[in-house]
């Protein structure tokens, strides 16, 4: 298994906000976690990205235990995330976004663009392109960040965090703010990302036609607990879900 | 940095070197101050503007670099003493900016409000190196036997030395390392979460605004051939805090108009108080002119002077056909 979480629990005071979650993802899978609002989604990539330890439970990636690591070494062992709120860096272009992503990957095509001071990143140019031309921001590259809408601004955080080339990678409602044209063509574009790079990816996300347009599989949580774990099929008729969704006794 | 950009600092500093053996001693003096202040505003900017660090230790760190070069001077070091001085503020600035791997915002504030004072207090009782309140003179540094001790030659110096510091920022801002003075600039948690390593990102930060300090401080050192602890006291670093914020905190150039409005705005005002026979009134006016001023940019232009030059430059453009979009032109400059 190449992401692995057993009995994750994690407490905000007296809230249990992810509870004893068992959740494995195998090598090159794109994953589904889907809930309602409160289910401890983002809390647990939060966990698994170094920005919450949990109060018990081990998460490992291929093996190696990954809880306590900051989201820099993640970095480098090919861990890279995308934010459900992102921020409006001032004085930041599109390109800067991405190359600065790139730099903080470990480069498995190539290393050589990714010193502290280096200034250009042909690469990080070409994924620029690549990643971002589908939404018609292609030749928005030297754009400042904080004139882009919401929605572009998180296509730009998913650009930044594949162009640090992970191995495993984590998003946060990457469609959240699109439209629904652009939300099936970034969900084709992540597609594309595992086809390319056979990353495997986890994914927090609420538009089930993107979910299933994207995902081999799906995890449903609610009150911090795995409810379901099966197919797009499957998801649409198991009882516990119906319930948790639809309020069906 | 655009290659624009450089061309034009390229053109400039070389008319500001070619006009300078013909200058007036005076006007020479003000272009050794304006470059030198013009050095130590981009030094903090790099903390303060692209890194989000705020500091009230700068006169101190400049103060490191004057004594050190001043010392190695008068040992015959001669101009290695300038980088060498750098290198000595360097590493004091990474120790101040040691509790800003804990503080932030107000709090790291205090603490370099708390290192420019105890500096202060080193310069003032570590008389063999610094020679207490009557200060350090420093004797004129030699190259291949002939001392610099013209004003003109000076202000060539300062002016080279500013030309490398503002086209090495240019450089540093455009690099991944830039980048990440920027977002740590804006969000200290973002940047964490997007797998910065902040407290490297800010040990780079002070290192490098530590080094510009002590060049600036290095080249004031020589230039008025005396470093004493009153040179370099809380009200120099307050200065620097003004500077940056006239010329426009995270630009290129704004500390550049900061600098050389706050340095010559009370030269400026005393030349007005003699032209009218008021120097005694008007030198009393002047810090409250100074003051005013400084409250006026915050409430009517709070971006500094750089923001009332992309006003311009925006209604030039826009007014010729063609001219580009607001959006296309909003980068720092």
């Amino acid at each position: 298994m190449a992401l692995e979480a057993r009995g994750v629990t994690i407490r905000f005071g007296g809230v249990v906000a992810v509870n004893g979650l068992d959740l494995d993802v195998r090598q090159g899978e794109i994953v589904a976690l889907i809930g309602p609002n409160g289910a401890g989604k983002t809390t647990f990539i939060n966990c698994v990205s170094g920005a919450y330890v949990p109060q018990s439970g081990r998460v490992t990636w291929k093996g190696g235990d990954i809880l306590g690591l900051t989201p820099n070494a993640l970095g480098q062992r090919g861990v890279s995330r995308t934010f459900q709120n992102v921020a409006s860096l001032h004085d930041l272009t599109v390109l800067d976004i991405v190359r600065l992503g790139r730099s903080l990957g470990r480069g498995r095509t190539e290393r050589r663009s990714l010193g502290l001071f280096t200034t250009r990143d042909p690469l990080a140019e070409e994924l620029t392109e690549t990643l971002l031309a589908p939404l018609g921001l292609a030749d928005a590259r030297h754009r400042p960040i904080q004139m882009l809408s919401y929605g572009h601004r998180k296509a730009v955080d998913l650009a930044r965090a594949i162009a640090a080339e992970p191995e495993l990678l984590l998003l946060d409602e990457p469609v959240a703010g699109l439209s629904s044209r652009e939300a099936h063509e970034l969900a084709d574009v992540i597609r594309g990302v595992r086809e390319r790079h056979g990353c495997t990816i986890l994914m927090v996300e609420h538009k089930m036609d993107v979910v299933n347009r994207t995902c081999d599989r799906i995890v449903v949580m609610a009150a911090g607990s795995r409810i379901f774990d099966g197919s797009s099929d499957e998801v649409q008729v198991d009882p516990e879900v119906r319930r948790v969704y639809l309020g069906e006794p | 940095m655009k290659r624009a950009h450089f061309i034009v600092g390229v053109a400039v500093a070389a008319a500001v070197l070619a006009v300078t053996p013909f200058l007036d001693r005076y006007v020479a003096y003000l272009v050794t101050i304006v470059a030198i202040s013009s050095i130590g505003a981009l030094g903090l900017n790099l903390l303060t503007g692209l890194c989000g660090q705020i500091s009230f230790a700068q006169a101190a760190l400049m103060g490191i670099g004057a004594y050190t070069a001043g010392n190695l001077c008068n040992a015959g070091l001669g101009l290695f003493a300038i980088p060498l001085g750098g290198l000595a503020a360097a590493t004091a600035s990474v120790v101040i900016g040691l509790p800003a791997l804990r503080l932030r915002g107000l709090y790291f504030a205090i603490a370099t409000l708390a290192a420019q004072f105890i500096l202060e207090y080193l310069f003032k009782i570590l008389e063999p190196l610094t020679h207490g309140i009557s200060g350090l003179l420093i004797r004129p540094p030699t190259v291949l036997g002939f001392a610099i001790q013209d004003d003109r030659a000076y202000a060539r110096l300062a002016v080279a030395l500013l030309f490398l510091v503002w086209s090495g920022i240019g450089v540093l801002r455009a690099t991944n390392l830039g980048r990440s003075f920027l977002v740590v600039r804006e969000n200290e948690i973002v940047a964490r979460g997007m797998g910065i390593d902040v407290a490297r990102t800010k040990f780079w930060a002070f290192l490098l605004s530590g080094f510009i300090a002590g060049i600036a401080g290095a080249m004031s050192g020589i230039a008025s051939r005396l470093a004493n602890p009153e040179a370099f006291s809380f009200a120099l670093s307050v200065d620097y805090v003004a500077m940056i914020i006239v010329g426009g905190q995270g630009t290129l150039t704004g500390p550049l108009l900061g600098a050389a409005f706050v340095t010559l705005l009370p030269e400026a005002i005393q030349r007005i108080g003699e032209l009218f026979n008021t120097p005694s009134i008007l030198s009393a006016l002047r810090e409250f002119a100074f003051g005013m001023l400084i409250i006026l940019f915050l409430i009517f232009e709070p971006l500094g002077l750089m923001a009332v030059v992309r006003k311009l430059r925006l209604r030039l453009t826009a007014s010729k056909p063609g001219g580009k979009s607001p959006a296309a032109t909003t980068e720092a400059v």
